[in-house]
């Protein structure tokens, strides 16, 4: 008998081995000339949690290239300072395109005006393969303060408390230009993510809350929050009614956006493949239903305009916040 | 009421019922085995379930939860060996019920009071977690400093084992929750520039090696090579005249089960504890206590189970973990990507009501069960630690890689088994730690919040109205046990029955 209940532990344990094994695969060893990319699995890191947009837009693409390029292309969530430790270790990995990830702009754009010298991530060290999607930011109130403008704030007659999604991020940097620039008395309540800011937001515990389209929509469809701004270059298809900064007057221009990198060094061929493969992702019908439901905007631009527009937008945030002497870390 | 009943409807997926299945046996079956914890068993298996839908994931870790209450009940009465922490003081009168020959008797008033504990809790906990979840919005940065205050408090305060080794425990958990980057400014602390603690130590890492390996090196020790020869079982059903004399002793061991698991480091352990004790001054007939009192079985068996229902109304709610297993739930909650807190009922009603309505079927599945398996989970005491030890080492290890995909964590997890183990080893618990690591950083960024809100003016908190009752609560816990202390050092000294228990404990 007792031998009896040792198998059933060894069975259940054998059980509980496979299961937690399943999550390792074979990874692509790929060739040098990268002719016949990919030559086995792909994994992709993404510096995020699973179930936020930066987790969710990369799982969507990996369907794509694993419908596209017939290999699988699985999702690994190495989250952690801002999207750094997945980046450091996509910089460390063969240039092969069998480890390859979709990063975030704010990781190199933002972030470096918030950390150290020796913590900033620097998009030289990665080669990019092609935009994929924007994601907007926007200002909003509680519906019972009855604001609905950034004039409005101006009159508040009091401090005003905005709530953040986190220290070195867009929404951080969107927040704080706004006020810079419109001159009106605030203060900065960061918190751990969108979920929590939009919480305290809906309980009057902060007055307004810079958010990322897609964590107001919502609250913003049923009438409990009110859209006082959006930070992209002109209106967005999501919330058409909604003024940018800049229409009021308050020139400020921040959003995110996420991009396809490789290590440096990969093969041309290697990046062709895959651009072609996220090309042919973009035009189906299942991914740009994604994209609506989730508010981004495509940004399918060739890799040379990202690390452009990166550039211009890394030099523009630092120039601003010198201007409108902002210390994000604080 | 829609999204209750759809609730039922989630568990009544032929998936959930299974996981709710397993988890209750796996449940009473580490409930039996003395040493392996529901804390640790959640902490062992937690990479394994999350492969699974974190729905039915869930449930199955509840079960485990409530399950073991009912396990633990076994051995206390069988082999004067309490399975579970929260079944210490069945050992008392169960096992003296089964020297008389009354093992039966005694297993089935268990059984029978864990169920109406349970669902009386669970009935409470489908009425009041709305209501609290209403509140919830009214809950900002100062709420939640000042609850986390008192859960540390009480944490280090109220729960079994010394409390001044809890509060040092507690402390060393609150330091640890510093480890790495501020959220406010950014600076690094303690991270020794390394990336992989630039975020701090990960939570459900430091459970698995305090709980899990912890555990397991522990029992590799405690456990060598004991014989048991568990007493004979016949007669489950008690009868009338016992059942009568058990009855109001279930009535009030629900009500101080669920006001007890609600509290920040209360839960199980805690409410056996003071159901029995409340039972034996309340009796008119204390001398029967120790020697086979029905009342003794009947009290605390049924506060543990609607304690460890209870303790999910502040999990599911607001967030915030009541005891050491909530604590390894709320984890297993982060790695299925679903955050515990306030915004949960409305956004996952299929996940907050399909758990809430998984206990009631786990513990009808538990009553049913449980006393035709009690022959069955005793033959499995005889599986020797050196053999479950390995096994279940290296689920773990294989486990916490999985999490993050990262060998550091795996190096973490042991020297936090070490740790654990050499805790437990000098009578220090690992949960009042791990519940402070956790509470640390809620309440260190929520002062600083509050603050930011308030301008810089801290008696914000005290004029808030939430937040000033709670801070006035948490004066009033402060000061009890001095005040206590004052009044029993004048008194004569009486001896103490809280020591007996706790070495009982050990």
């Amino acid at each position: 008998m007792r031998k009896q209940t040792l198998s059933l532990a060894v069975v259940a344990t054998g059980a509980a081995l496979v299961l937690s094994a399943c999550g390792g695969v074979e990874t692509s060893t790929g060739s040098d000339d990268g002719g016949d990319y990919p030559s086995g699995a792909v994994e992709m890191y993404v510096g995020a949690d699973p179930g936020g947009s930066s987790d969710l837009i990369s799982r969507q693409v990996a369907t794509g290239l694993s419908d596209e390029l017939g290999e699988t292309f699985s999702v690994i969530n190495r989250s952690g300072s801002n999207g750094a430790l997945a980046a450091a270790e996509l910089e460390q990995a063969e240039p092969d395109g069998s480890i390859i990830a979709v990063q975030n702009a704010s990781l190199f754009a933002i972030t470096p005006l918030a950390v150290a010298e020796g913590e900033v991530t620097s998009i030289d060290d990665f080669d990019v393969v092609g935009g994929v999607s924007r994601d907007d930011y926007v200002l909003v109130t509680n519906a019972d303060n009855g604001w609905a403008t950034i004039d409005d704030l101006k009159g508040a007659g009091k401090k005003v408390t905005y709530g953040t999604t986190g220290v070195g991020t867009g929404s951080q940097l969107s927040c704080a230009l706004t006020y810079s620039t419109a001159d009106v008395d605030a203060e900065a309540v960061p918190f751990d993510g969108g979920a929590p800011a939009l919480t305290a937001l809906l309980g009057n515990q902060v007055d307004t809350a810079c958010l990322q389209v897609g964590e107001a929509r919502e609250n913003l469809e049923s009438g409990k929050l009110t859209a006082l701004s959006v930070f992209a270059p002109e209106r967005i298809d999501a919330l058409p009614d909604v003024p940018t900064a800049t229409e009021q007057g308050v020139d400020v221009e921040v959003y995110q956006y996420r991009f396809m990198t490789t290590p440096k060094g990969t093969p041309q061929d290697v990046k062709d493949a895959i651009w072609e493969g996220m090309q042919a992702t973009f035009e189906t019908e299942d991914y740009q239903a994604f994209n609506e439901q989730n508010s981004l905007t495509p940004m399918e631009i060739p890799g040379d305009e990202v690390v452009e527009a990166l550039e211009t937008d890394k030099q523009r945030y630092a120039d601003l916040v010198e201007e409108y002497d902002i210390n994000l870390a604080e | 009421m829609d999204a209750f009943l759809d609730g039922f409807a989630v568990v009544s997926q032929p998936e959930n019922l299974l996981y709710c299945l397993i988890g209750v046996l796996i449940g009473m079956l580490i409930g039996v085995l003395p040493g392996l914890g529901p804390a640790a068993t959640m902490a062992i298996l937690l990479p394994v379930v999350v492969t699974v839908d974190p729905v039915a994931a869930v449930i199955m870790l509840a079960g485990i939860y409530y399950g073991a209450q009912y396990g633990g009940t076994i051995t206390s009465v069988l082999l004067r060996l309490p399975g579970e922490a929260s079944s210490v003081v069945t050992v008392f009168d169960g096992y003296a019920l089964a020297k008389q020959g009354k093992a039966g008797t005694a297993l089935g008033v268990a059984a029978i009071g864990s169920f109406v504990g349970a669902t009386f809790s669970i009935i409470l906990l489908s009425l009041s977690a709305p209501l609290v979840a209403g509140w919830a919005l009214d809950f900002g940065p100062a709420e939640y400093a000042a609850l986390a205050l008192l859960g540390v408090l009480l944490i280090a305060t109220i729960g079994s084992g010394h409390p001044v080794k809890a509060l040092i425990a507690a402390s060393i958990g609150l330091l640890l929750a510093t480890v790495g980057r501020d959220s406010f400014s950014n600076a690094q602390r303690f991270s020794f520039e390394s990336m992989q603690l630039a975020d701090g130590l990960d939570f459900v890492v430091v459970a698995m090696g305090l709980f899990g390996v912890g555990e397991i090196l522990y029992n590799l020790e405690e456990r060598h090579g004991k014989a048991h020869v568990p007493a004979a079982v016949n007669n489950i059903w008690p009868s009338r005249k016992e059942l009568r004399t058990a009855a109001p002793a279930i009535g009030r061991g629900s009500v101080i089960g669920f006001f007890l698991g609600v509290l920040p480091g209360g839960g199980a352990v805690m409410s056996s504890l003071a159901a029995y004790a409340t039972e034996k001054r309340i009796s008119k007939t204390p001398e029967r206590f120790g020697r086979g009192a029905i009342e003794g079985v009947a009290a605390p068996e049924t506060a543990n189970n609607a304690a460890a229902t209870s303790s999910f109304i502040p999990l599911l709610t607001l967030g915030i973990p009541a005891n050491a297993s909530m604590a390894m739930l709320f984890a297993a909650l982060l790695v299925l990507g679903v955050t515990p807190g306030p915004q949960l009922l409305e956004e996952r009603p299929d996940l907050f009501w399909g758990v809430v309505n998984s206990m009631y079927i786990g513990n009808v599945l538990l009553l049913i069960l449980s006393l035709p398996l009690v022959r069955i989970f005793v033959r499995i005491l005889r599986v020797r630690p050196a053999i479950l030890a390995p096994i279940t080492a290296l689920i773990t290890i294989l486990g916490v890689y999985t999490i993050n995909n990262s060998t550091f964590d795996i190096f973490v997890m042991i020297a936090f088994g070490i740790l654990g183990y050499l805790m437990k080893k000098v009578g220090f618990e690992p949960g009042p730690m791990v519940l402070a690591f956790v509470l640390g950083a809620l309440l260190e960024n929520n002062v600083r919040r509050a603050l930011l809100i308030f301008d810089g003016d801290p008696t914000g908190f005290l004029t808030r109205p939430i937040s000033g009752t709670i801070l006035a609560l948490f004066l009033v816990a402060a000061l009890f046990p001095i005040v206590q202390a004052v009044r029993h050092r004048r008194r004569a000294p009486v001896p103490d029955e809280t020591t007996q228990r706790e070495d009982v404990l050990r």
